[in-house]
């Protein structure tokens, strides 16, 4: 039996229980929240054995062998380091890190001490995610990724998670360095990452606040986000995270030499994209005719996993986690490469200092536009649409 | 009223937490009607500044009203917002909230920091706490279906489906925790559904539309309503009142109208829809199967409806307001119908604005 400890006890923790309920072989020794009414309302809740405020507390007494760090990601470093070096194996929630560095460092101590770790990409473990990957194995693209586009979009209101970062200049999204993007877009960029092939892609980000946000006076916080991601003379990638546009997507597209998948995280689907074409009007019709048959095919499978119990909302979760302590108890590699998860970060961190760089820019040429305007009485183009 | 029949004097500092929010603003209206004129709001930094100016505006003349920003997860600012109170009316959390961590954090954690707070303050009187009638189990079935403030709450609020019922009955644990260890002078008030300008919409007692028809599941039960200016003066007079410490009040209107008599007056004054009605038969027993398939599939489909909800929000009781009017010396002034008929005019203007 698999001994699991979970630190953090926030909305996120929960979702970690409840998939852990479902997987056979291990049982949660014990649960810490830095704040001791968090930690006993998780315990409370859940069949676990005992709660702790005291990181080093639970790592002493529960002797966990795999801790799942459930914290805001400021703290991930220095809690997965701490787990690590007293042997225990992490499952760190997304964002893996605050920077590249840090994922390195973790990987290394992991790699050093023969531990496990893992980043809590759970989306890419989906059913329909597994049976993409399933089609990308077995040669359907014809080849390497030519082309990818990733759409991890969310949808900002005044209400709930998101109201809670406008409203509160203190909220701790705001003292990432990558503000409320770092904590959204890892699972959008981690699917790009796994189908590229060199370890430093060229990383070109535009990045804005909507009007949405200005409307409310915000400026800090960048929520329309395009990106270029290239490899030289090979696999290139779009990355948009928009709050704005609808539908709301969460899609990835994979164009090979041969032929095309389309991922629908929201609708759990999978459709191939034929690379061919079909004579004259047979264009017209036929194609049509094989979406509707691939989409029924999509709707029947979903049934027949909800019939079997086996189409959780969190159900990527549940398999990651399954996969990682099979790595764990069998020796096998960790369900997520570590090549995949430093990429990720690194793609992050090259976007997050562009776009600290644009708005260094932007500040200064509105600096320099409004010393303009003081001086000259005559009406000056906008240089730039902010 | 005279000075001496309330707990503190005219002058003394009330601090009102939530007090942006649909109650709280009324209650800092109840009180400067009342006559208390240091009244210290505290307002989450998202509060609308529209808000915090008509306080403030409330301020002028005589009275004080001063306007604390802040987020009641900081010891820090609970103690800014607790310095000198004589009385603490509680008000702020987590509401609409579908995660129980959340909810916890924001009704359970910001309630433990402000009674700390309130506890170093040796100028407490009262401090009262505003929980909810999802605080009680209502599975028994006694006296004529009676619902009042002898029955009993939720013993295991970890079994309950519902963030905001679990959060509300882990709050009122430590409010009497916290009465009985540390001897702070709490009162509880649990009001029924407030309404009124400013809370559009439908009760979820008198039916849910969650599956594209309004389903009607409150039949001939009765609503407990309470109008939010009767609310209000309920609970400014469980803070002012003395010999009441220790006491659970709970706050619903004379003349509650049934829930299918409220829905007619909906359709007939704000907006015509369809809607379906369910017998309470066959809503509990959608309840039971949805619960047993949930517990079974474990969380395929989430525990949003289970008998816990049902006895809660649509099992047939009546309510009794007796307590607060003898005890509290309250009387609603507004009658239910003058309260609907400004409830409905309001979700008029809302529905025409939409």
């Amino acid at each position: 039996m698999l001994r699991v400890a979970i630190v953090g006890c926030g909305k996120i923790a929960d979702s970690h229980a409840w998939q852990m309920q479902r997987i056979p072989g291990c049982e949660i020794v014990g649960v810490c929240d830095r704040e001791p009414l968090m930690a006993r309302q998780f315990y409370e809740r859940f069949p676990i054995q005992r709660h702790f405020s005291d990181l080093e507390d639970l790592l002493r007494e529960a002797k966990p062998d795999v801790v799942h760090i459930t914290t805001p990601p400021e703290s991930h470093f220095a809690l997965a380091k701490f787990c690590l070096e007293r042997g225990c194996h992490v499952y760190v929630e997304k964002p893996f890190t605050l920077y590249e560095e840090d994922a390195r460092q973790l990987i290394a101590l992991a790699e050093q001490r023969r531990l496990k770790i893992t980043a809590g990409h759970d989306d890419q473990f989906t059913h329909a995610a597994r049976r993409m990957r399933a089609l990308v194995e077995s040669g359907y693209l014809g080849g390497d990724p030519v082309h990818m586009e990733s759409y991890y979009c969310y949808e900002m209101s005044r209400s709930g998670y998101s109201g809670a970062v406008l409203s509160d200049k203190q909220h701790w999204v705001r003292r990432l360095p990558g503000k409320l993007l770092q904590n959204i877009i890892s699972h959008g960029i981690a699917r790009i990452a796994e189908h590229l092939t060199t370890d430093s892609p060229q990383v070109i980000a535009y990045g804005f606040s909507s009007p949405f946000l200005r409307t409310m006076g915000e400026r800090e916080i960048i929520d329309e986000l395009r990106v270029i991601i290239a490899e030289e003379e090979r696999a290139t990638a779009y990355f948009t995270f928009s709050s704005q546009m609808r539908p709301s997507l969460h899609q990835f597209r994979l164009y090979g030499p041969k032929n095309g998948l389309i991922l629908d995280h929201d609708q759990e689907t999978v459709i191939k994209l034929r690379g061919k074409r079909l004579v004259s009007y047979a264009e017209k019709f036929v194609p049509p005719m094989i979406f509707a048959k691939q989409y029924f095919a999509n709707l029947a499978g979903n049934l027949r996993l909800f019939a079997g119990n086996d189409f959780h909302m969190k159900s990527g979760m549940k398999h990651l986690i399954e996969s990682f302590y099979r790595s764990i108890v069998e020796g096998a590699p960790p369900p997520i490469p570590y090549r995949e998860i430093l990429l990720t970060a690194r793609i992050m961190d090259s976007i997050f200092v562009q776009l600290d760089q644009n708005q260094l820019d932007r500040n200064q040429i509105n600096g320099q536009e409004r010393e303009l305007r003081e001086r000259c009485p005559m009406p000056l183009p906008s240089p730039l649409a902010d | 009223m005279e000075d001496q029949a309330y707990i503190i004097g005219r002058d003394d500092r009330i601090l009102i937490t939530g007090a942006t929010g649909f109650i709280g603003f009324r209650l800092v209206e109840s009180l400067l009607g009342l006559g208390f004129r240091n009244l210290r709001c505290f307002a989450r930094p998202s509060s609308p500044s529209a808000k915090v100016e008509a306080l403030l505006e409330r301020g002028l003349g005589d009275a004080r009203v001063e306007v604390v920003r802040g987020n009641l997860l900081s010891r820090e600012d609970c103690r800014a917002a607790a310095r000198d109170a004589a009385v603490i009316f509680h008000l702020a959390a987590a509401r609409g909230e579908k995660s129980f961590p959340d909810a916890f954090a924001n009704s359970v954690v910001t309630t433990r920091n402000l009674l700390d707070a309130a506890r170093e303050q040796t100028t407490l009187r009262r401090f009262v706490s505003i929980s909810s009638f999802s605080s009680y189990t209502n599975r028994q079935k006694r006296r004529w279906r009676l619902l009042d403030e002898s029955s009993p709450v939720e013993t295991h609020p970890d079994r309950l489906h519902d963030a905001y019922s679990f959060a509300k009955t882990k709050q009122d644990e430590i409010v009497t925790e916290y009465a009985q260890h540390f001897g702070v002078p709490a009162v509880i008030v649990r009001p029924g559904f407030v309404y009124g300008p400013g809370n559009p919409g439908i009760s979820g007692r008198v039916g849910i539309g969650t599956f594209g028809i309004f389903l009607h599941l409150g039949g001939s039960n009765t609503i407990p309503f309470t109008y939010v200016d009767n609310c209000a003066d309920a609970i400014a007079l469980a803070g002012l009142q003395p010999g009441v410490e220790g006491e659970v009040f709970n706050v619903v209107d004379d003349d509650l109208p049934s829930s299918r008599r409220f829905l007619r007056l909906y359709k007939k004054n704000v907006k015509r829809f369809k809607s379906l009605y369910v017998p309470h038969a066959l809503s509990y027993a959608l309840c039971y199967l949805w619960e047993r398939y949930s517990d079974w599939s474990m969380g395929q489909l989430p525990p949003s409806f289970d008998r816990g909800k049902w006895h809660t929000y649509w099992k047939k009781t009546n309510y009794s307001n007796v307590k607060a009017k003898t005890r509290l010396g309250w009387t609603p002034r507004v009658s239910t119908a003058e309260g609907l008929r400004r409830h409905f005019e309001s979700c008029r203007q809302g529905e025409q604005l939409a």
